[in-house]
C-alpha cells in the first residue's frame, strides 16, 4: 500500500503532488493509494484527490501544523507509514516535499530516492531520478524494507480516474515530541515590491546574461517584461557581476521558472542555467552565436543581438496593440 | 562558536555533459572544479560569523585527496581548519550522512562540539537534499533547510527561506543544523595571503566507512530529446514578428 | 633628500644590460628620439636641450669673468668655431623659447590640462634671461674690446655690440650682464630641485634605468622566496615603500608635458585616467609623504596610494595599450605603475570591480575566462580535419595556440577556421592543443592576479614542454605577447609567431597565392602587436595581397586602442566608448572593410559598428585572406 504526502493550496492539492500521485498508482498496481494532507482546509482536498485514485485522506490533528512544519510532518508521515504498513512513500519533489520526505527518511531511516522520473517495477525498486538539475539522468536500484521518493516535477503527467466517490477523511494524532515542534515557521516576512509578478510564476520571462554589458542594459527587457506582464531573469555570471540580485537569477542553484515562454537573451545555456528553465513550455533562444548549446535545448531561436532584438519585439508588440 | 561547514568537490560542466565509457560517472578530463554553489555560500557565512563573533571554523568535505583543493579553497576564504573524509567511492545520500557524523562523533570524543553545521541544501550533481537532515536528526538538533538569511544571537538563529511573495522565518535554538541555498551571500573573492595561509592551515585526513547503499547507482544516462535544433525564427530585428507570432499563440498576447 | 626616499622604495633589477642602456641614454637622452616624435615641440626642446649642453662651458667661463675680468678659460674661451657654436645655439635657445611660448600662450594644446603652466612660464624666462644675458655679455665684452674670441665667429654677438659704446656706460653694463647672468644660472641651479625642472637630472637618470627588456613583458613578482616571509612578500604597489626606486624616480621625473594624456584612449572618451595626472599624483604623495617618513612618522607608511595618491576609477580605466609609455620621452613606465597599483588591489585586499569577478573566477575554475568548459574549446575546428596534439605523441612543427576567444567567441572564431584553413592550404605541419590548452594567463595578469597569471603559465609550461614544442603561432595578440615576451620567465622558451607574421612569410614564399582586390581596406593595428611588439609590416603584406589599403591618421605606433585590452574586454565602459571612437576613425577613411589582427579587436569593433550603425565589415585578415584564396 502506497502512501502519498501530498501539498496543497486552501485544500486545492497541487499540480505537482498530483503528478506524483499518478506515479504512485503506477506503483501500487492495484493496491490502494492513501494520502497525507495537512494544514487548514486538509480536508477540501479530499474531493479532487478522489478523482485521482486516493481512498483515504489523513489529516494529521496538532495546532503545529497551521504553518509549515517540516519535521512535525515527517514523523506524522512515518507514524502514519508505519501504522498502515506501507512500504512506499512518495511525494512531489518540490522544495518542501523533498524536505519532508527527507525528514521522514531520517526518522524511519529509510532510503530517500529524489527526483525520480520513472519507476521500474520488480523483484527490487528501481527508479530513474535526476541529476545536475536534470541534465543527467542517475538508474538506480532502492533497497530496503520501506523507500521513499520525491517525483521530479512535470515529469509524470497527473491522471485522474474519472468523476467517483470523494476519499475518505480520517483524523489522526501523531506523537510529537517538543524537537518535532520545534522546527516550524514563526513569521512570514513580506518582500515583493508589490505588483510585480514573481520570477517562478511569470507566465512569461526575459533573462539576460553578461552580454547585456551593464544593469542599465536591463532596461529594454524590463521594458518588455511589463508589457506582457511577465518577469526579468538573469544567468549566474550576472549575479556574480552584482548586476542583479541573486532573486533574479535563473538556473540550477537559482530560481526554477516555469512560463509558457522564456525568452533567454545572450544566454549560452549551460547546464546549470538550463536546469533552471526546463519547465519552460516553450524556449525562444536570442543569441548571437548559432553553435551556442542553447539553440539545440530551445524549441525557438532568433541569430541576432539581444540590444536590437529585445527592443524590436517590444515595437513590434507595441503596433499590434499589446500593453 | 564553533562551525563546520560541509562541502562537496563537484566538476564544472560545460553546455553538454559526457559520460565515462562505463557510464557510471561524468568525464571530468579537462573539466574544472568547484565547491557545489550552495555550499559556497555557506563557508561565506561561516567565515563572517567567526569573524562578528569569534570562535573557529571548520571545513568538512567526504571526496578523493583531490578535494583537498576545494578545501584550501574554503581555507582562503577564512576557514580555520579543514577535514578530507577521503575516498575515491560515490556515497548514496545515507553513507554520506553516516560518514559525516561518525566524523563529528569523533570530534565530540576530543572534545569539539559544533554550535552551528553548515550544508549545502543539495549538491549541484547528485541533488539527494537529504544529508544534512539525517545529520541532524541523528544529532538529534533541530534543521532548518533553504535558508537565504541568517542572524545568530544569544544562542539562537533566526533563519529565513524564500517563499513566493517572501520570506518565512524560523527560530531555533543552538546548536543547530542549517542547510543553506545560494543567494544567503555573495562569497568574497580569496586574497593572495589568504590563499598562502591556507596552504599551511591544518587538514586533517580520515577514512570514512561507506554503509551499504539504500539508493543503488546502477548507470547514468542522458536525457533524451536534446538532440534536435531550434527553429530559427530569424535573424535579428526582423525575427520581431515571429516571435510575437509564438507569443500569440502561447497566450500571451491578446 | 629625494635620494633617501628613494633607498625606502624596493628593489628594481635595472642595473643588468648596461651596453643596451648605454645605447638608450645615447638614442633617447642624448638623441632626444622620443621627444622628437613629435616634431614641432620636440625640435624645440632639442635645440633648448643641446642648446644647453652645448653651452655649458659658458657657465664656467661667465663665473671666471664675472670674478676677473679679463680671464676666460684656457684654450677654449679663445675658439673662434666654440664661439660660432656658443652664438649659435644661444640664438636658437632663445628662438625655441619663442616657439614654446607660441605653443603654450596661442596655441594652448589640451595636453597641458592639469600641468603647473606658471611653473613653466617662469622656467622658459628664466632660460630667456640666461642665455639674453649671455648674448648681451659678449656684446658688450666685444663692444669694449676685451672678447677673447675673434669677435667675426659670433655674429650675433657681433651685431648687438653695434647697441654698445666704449664708454663708461658699456663697462658698467659688461659687469652688470655677467654679474646677471651668473646669478641668473645660480638661482635656477637653486630653484631647480623644486621645480620639474629637476628632469634635467632625473630623465638622465631615468631614461639609463629604463626598461631593456621587452615592451610587452611585465615584470614578475615572487612569492616563493625562501628568503623573504610571507608577510613580507610585495603584492604589487599599497603604499609609498611598496613602490620601487624605479618607480619613484618616475614620478620625479615627470615635465607634465601631457603628451601621454594626449594619447590616452581613456582619456579622450571622457573617462578619469590621464597617465599624466597619475603620475603626478604619485609624486606629489611621495613628495608629502616621504620627508614625513623619513622624520619617522609611522602613519604616513601605512597611508594607501590607492585611493589617497590615484583614485580607484583611475585605476581601473586603463586598457595598457601603450600609447602612453611609447610617447613619454623620458622613459616613464605608467603601465607598470598602473599594474601594480592593481596587483595589490586584487591580491591583497581582493579590492576590483564587480563585473570582472565572474571572469576572475571563471579563468581559475574553468581554465578560461569565458566560463565554459575546456571540453569543448576545440568544438570550432569540428570537420576541418585540424590535427589534435595529445600527450606522448610527435610535436607538430608548429604549434597552433588558437587562444580562448578564437575558441568560445563566435565572431572570434571565425578567425581560427580561416587561419586552419589556410595553413592547411599552404601545406604547414601544425596541430593545436585542443583541452590541454589553458588561458595564457594575460586578462588576470593584467587584472593585477599575477598569483593566478604565474599557475597558469607555469601549467601550460610544462604542457608545452612535455610535448617538446619548439614552434608557436598564435591568432591572438595577447596569446603571442604572453607566450613571447612572458613565458620565458617561467621556463617557457619558444619562437612565437603572430599569424601575420607566419602568413605574410607564406604568402611572400608563394605558399599562398591571394587574389589582388580592388576593395578598399583599411588596417587596424593591435596596440599588442604594434606598440609592444613592433609587428607592423606583416599585416599589411596580407592587407595588401588582397585588397588596395588606406590608412586611418592613427596608425602604426600611434594606433589608437579598441578598449579591450587591460582585461577590459570583461569590463564595463564608463564615459563614450573607445571602440566606437576607433569605429569613428576607420569609418572616416572611407574603406568599407575594417581589417584587424586580433580576436579582441574584432568583437570590441564589430560591437562599435553595430552601435554607431555604421556598415563597416569587420574581419581578420586571416579570414581575408582565406576568402581570396577561395575566390580566385
Amino acid at each position: 500500500m502506497t502512501l502519498v504526502y501530498v501539498e496543497h493550496q486552501d485544500g486545492t492539492p497541487e499540480e505537482v503532488s498530483l503528478q506524483a500521485l499518478a506515479l504512485a498508482r503506477g506503483l501500487a498496481g492495484g493496491g490502494e493509494v492513501h494520502a497525507l494532507v495537512a494544514g487548514a482546509s486538509a480536508e477540501a482536498a479530499s474531493g479532487l484527490l478522489g478523482e485521482h485514485g486516493v481512498a483515504t485522506v489523513h489529516v494529521p490533528d496538532h495546532e503545529v501544523y497551521a504553518s509549515h512544519a517540516p519535521v512535525a510532518l515527517g514523523r506524522a508521515l512515518t507514524q502514519l507509514a508505519a501504522r498502515l504498513g506501507s512500504h512506499t512513500v512518495v511525494a512531489a519533489g518540490t522544495e518542501r516535499g523533498n524536505e519532508v520526505m527527507a525528514h521522514a527518511a531520517a526518522i524511519a531511516d529509510a532510503p530517500l530516492a529524489a527526483n525520480c522520473t520513472e519507476v521500474g517495477a520488480g523483484a527490487e525498486l528501481t527508479v530513474t531520478r535526476i541529476r545536475w538539475g536534470g541534465s543527467l539522468l542517475e538508474e538506480a536500484r532502492v533497497h530496503g524494507e520501506t523507500a521513499l521518493l520525491t517525483v521530479a516535477p512535470h515529469a509524470v503527467e497527473a491522471s485522474s480516474v474519472g468523476a467517483g466517490p470523494a476519499a475518505a477523511v480520517e483524523r489522526f494524532a501523531p506523537e510529537l515530541s517538543d524537537a518535532d515542534t520545534a522546527v516550524r515557521v514563526v513569521e512570514r516576512v513580506s518582500t515583493s515590491a508589490g505588483g510585480g509578478v514573481t520570477l517562478a510564476d511569470a507566465k512569461f520571462v526575459v533573462s539576460c546574461g553578461r552580454g547585456v554589458g551593464s544593469p542599465e542594459g536591463f532596461a529594454p527587457a524590463e521594458e518588455l517584461a511589463a508589457l506582457l506582464g511577465g518577469a526579468v531573469g538573469c544567468s549566474r555570471a550576472v549575479t556574480i557581476a552584482g548586476w542583479r540580485p541573486h532573486t533574479d537569477q535563473v538556473g540550477q542553484t537559482g530560481t526554477k521558472i516555469a512560463p509558457e515562454v522564456y525568452l533567454a537573451c545572450g544566454i549560452s545555456g549551460a547546464t546549470q542555467h538550463m536546469a533552471g528553465c526546463k519547465g519552460a513550455k516553450r524556449i525562444i533562444a536570442v543569441n548571437t552565436d548559432p553553435e551556442a548549446p542553447i539553440i539545440s535545448h530551445a524549441e525557438y531561436a532568433v541569430i541576432g543581438d539581444l540590444h536590437e532584438v529585445i527592443p524590436a519585439i517590444t515595437a513590434e508588440l507595441r503596433k499590434a496593440g499589446a500593453g | 562558536m564553533n562551525i563546520l561547514v560541509c562541502v562537496k568537490r563537484v566538476p564544472m560542466t560545460g553546455g553538454t555533459i559526457v559520460l565515462t565509457p562505463d557510464e557510471q560517472a561524468i568525464e571530468t578530463r579537462h573539466l574544472g572544479f568547484t565547491i557545489s554553489p550552495h555550499e559556497e555560500c555557506g563557508v561565506e557565512e561561516a567565515v563572517r560569523l567567526i569573524e562578528a563573533q569569534g570562535g573557529e571554523s571548520v571545513v568538512l568535505s567526504l571526496g578523493p585527496s583531490d578535494a583537498e583543493e576545494q578545501l584550501r579553497d574554503a581555507m582562503a576564504l577564512g576557514i580555520d581548519r579543514a577535514i578530507l573524509l577521503q575516498t575515491d567511492e560515490e556515497f548514496d545520500g545515507q553513507a554520506t550522512a553516516a560518514a559525516i557524523l561518525a566524523s563529528i562523533e569523533a570530534d565530540r570524543a576530543a572534545g569539539v562540539e559544533y554550535d552551528l553545521i553548515f550544508f549545502g541544501n543539495e549538491s549541484a550533481d547528485s541533488g539527494n537534499y537529504q544529508v544534512g537532515i539525517r545529520v541532524a536528526h541523528a544529532l538529534g538538533r533541530p534543521c532548518v533547510t533553504g535558508v537565504k538569511g541568517i542572524t545568530v544571537e544569544n544562542g539562537r538563529a533566526r533563519c529565513e527561506q524564500e517563499v513566493p511573495g517572501g520570506r518565512d522565518v524560523y527560530d531555533v535554538a543552538l546548536p543547530a543544523v542549517v542547510t543553506v541555498k545560494e543567494g544567503l551571500n555573495l562569497p568574497r573573492y580569496p586574497s593572495v595571503p589568504g590563499r598562502l595561509r591556507a596552504k599551511r592551515k591544518p587538514l586533517e585526513t580520515r577514512s570514512p566507512k561507506r554503509t551499504a547503499p539504500g539508493v543503488e547507482k546502477i548507470r547514468l544516462k542522458l536525457p533524451e530529446g536534446d538532440t534536435s535544433q531550434a527553429e530559427i525564427l530569424g535573424h535579428g530585428p526582423a525575427a520581431a514578428p515571429a516571435v510575437v507570432d509564438v507569443l500569440r499563440r502561447a497566450g500571451l498576447v491578446a | 633628500m629625494l635620494v633617501r626616499i628613494m633607498r625606502l622604495g624596493r628593489p628594481a633589477e635595472r642595473f643588468d644590460d648596461v651596453p643596451q642602456r648605454v645605447r638608450q641614454e645615447a638614442v633617447v637622452a642624448l638623441g632626444q628620439k622620443k621627444i622628437l616624435q613629435r616634431i614641432g615641440p620636440g625640435l624645440m626642446h632639442a635645440l633648448i636641450f643641446w642648446g644647453f649642453i652645448v653651452l655649458f662651458p659658458t657657465i664656467v667661463i661667465a663665473m671666471i669673468g664675472a670674478v676677473d675680468k679679463g680671464a676666460t678659460l684656457p684654450w677654449l674661451g679663445h675658439q673662434g668655431w666654440f664661439a660660432f657654436l656658443v652664438d649659435l645655439f644661444a640664438v636658437l635657445v632663445l628662438a625655441s623659447v619663442c616657439a614654446a611660448f607660441y605653443i603654450r600662450k596661442v596655441v594652448r594644446p589640451a595636453r597641458f590640462e592639469g600641468s603647473h603652466l606658471g611653473e613653466a612660464d617662469l622656467i622658459l624666462l628664466w632660460i630667456a634671461g640666461i642665455v639674453t644675458t649671455l648674448l648681451l655679455w659678449h656684446a658688450t665684452r666685444i663692444a669694449l674690446g676685451i672678447n677673447e674670441w675673434p669677435a667675426s665667429w659670433s655674429p650675433a654677438a657681433n651685431a648687438l655690440s653695434n647697441l654698445f659704446g666704449t664708454g663708461q656706460p658699456t663697462e658698467t653694463l659688461e659687469r652688470v650682464f655677467v654679474w646677471a647672468h651668473v646669478l641668473l644660472i645660480l638661482s635656477f641651479l637653486a630653484y631647480l630641485p623644486y621645480s620639474k625642472h629637476l628632469h634635467i637630472i632625473t630623465a638622465v637618470i631615468n631614461v639609463y634605468f629604463g626598461r631593456t627588456t621587452p615592451r610587452g613583458r611585465l615584470e614578475p613578482l615572487v612569492f616563493d622566496d625562501p628568503d623573504v616571509p610571507e608577510d613580507e612578500i610585495r603584492m604589487g604597489a599599497g603604499t609609498l615603500t611598496d613602490m620601487t626606486w624605479k618607480q619613484m624616480m618616475d614620478t620625479v621625473t615627470c615635465t607634465e608635458c601631457g603628451r601621454c594624456q594626449e594619447v590616452c584612449p581613456a582619456w579622450n572618451t571622457g573617462k578619469a585616467l590621464s597617465p599624466k595626472l597619475l603620475i603626478m599624483g604619485l609624486r606629489d604623495h611621495m613628495l608629502e609623504q616621504g620627508p614625513k617618513l623619513l622624520a619617522g612618522d609611522e602613519e604616513a607608511a601605512g597611508v594607501p596610494l590607492v585611493p589617497n595618491a590615484v583614485t580607484d576609477e583611475v585605476v581601473w580605466d586603463c586598457v595598457t595599450c601603450g600609447a602612453c609609455v611609447r610617447e613619454c620621452p623620458v622613459s616613464i613606465e605608467h603601465i607598470d605603475h598602473i599594474v601594480d597599483l592593481r596587483r595589490h588591489l586584487v591580491m591583497a585586499e581582493a579590492r576590483f570591480p564587480a563585473e570582472a569577478d565572474p571572469m576572475m573566477r571563471d579563468i581559475e575554475r574553468s581554465s578560461n575566462p569565458w566560463g565554459k568548459a575546456q571540453q569543448e574549446r576545440a568544438d570550432w575546428s569540428e570537420g576541418l580535419g585540424v590535427r589534435i596534439l595529445e600527450p606522448g605523441e610527435q610535436p607538430p612543427e608548429v604549434l597552433y595556440w588558437v587562444g580562448c576567444a578564437a575558441s568560445f567567441d563566435e565572431r572570434a572564431r571565425q578567425t581560427a577556421v580561416s587561419t586552419a584553413k589556410l595553413l592547411q592550404a599552404a601545406g604547414v605541419d601544425f596541430a593545436i592543443l585542443g583541452p590541454r590548452e589553458s588561458c595564457t594567463g594575460d586578462p588576470a595578469r593584467r587584472m593585477g592576479n599575477e598569483y593566478v597569471f604565474q599557475a597558469f603559465a607555469a601549467e601550460n609550461v610544462e604542457t608545452l614542454n612535455d610535448a617538446g614544442v619548439t614552434k608557436i603561432v598564435a591568432s591572438c595578440p595577447h596569446c603571442f605577447n604572453t607566450l613571447a615576451n612572458e613565458y620565458p620567465d617561467f621556463g617557457g622558451r619558444y619562437e612565437v609567431m603572430h599569424h601575420t607574421e607566419l602568413l605574410a612569410q607564406l604568402v611572400r614564399d608563394g605558399r599562398l597565392a591571394a587574389t589582388a582586390g580592388s576593395e578598399q581596406i583599411t588596417y587596424h593595428d593591435s596596440c599588442y602587436l604594434a606598440r609592444h611588439n613592433d609587428v607592423i609590416a606583416d599585416p599589411r603584406t596580407l592587407v595588401e595581397a588582397v585588397g588596395t589599403p588606406v590608412e586611418m591618421a592613427n596608425h602604426g605606433k600611434r594606433t589608437f586602442c579598441c578598449g579591450a585590452g587591460g582585461a577590459h574586454m570583461w569590463m564595463e565602459e564608463r564615459g563614450n566608448a573607445i571602440n566606437e571612437e576607433r569605429v569613428r576613425q576607420a569609418a572616416e577613411t572611407g574603406a568599407k572593410t575594417l581589417a584587424v589582427a586580433c580576436p579582441f579587436c574584432t568583437v570590441m569593433l564589430d560591437d562599435g559598428v553595430r552601435t554607431s550603425g555604421s556598415d563597416l565589415r569587420v574581419a581578420d585578415v586571416a579570414t581575408l585572406l582565406a576568402e581570396s584564396l577561395e575566390d580566385g
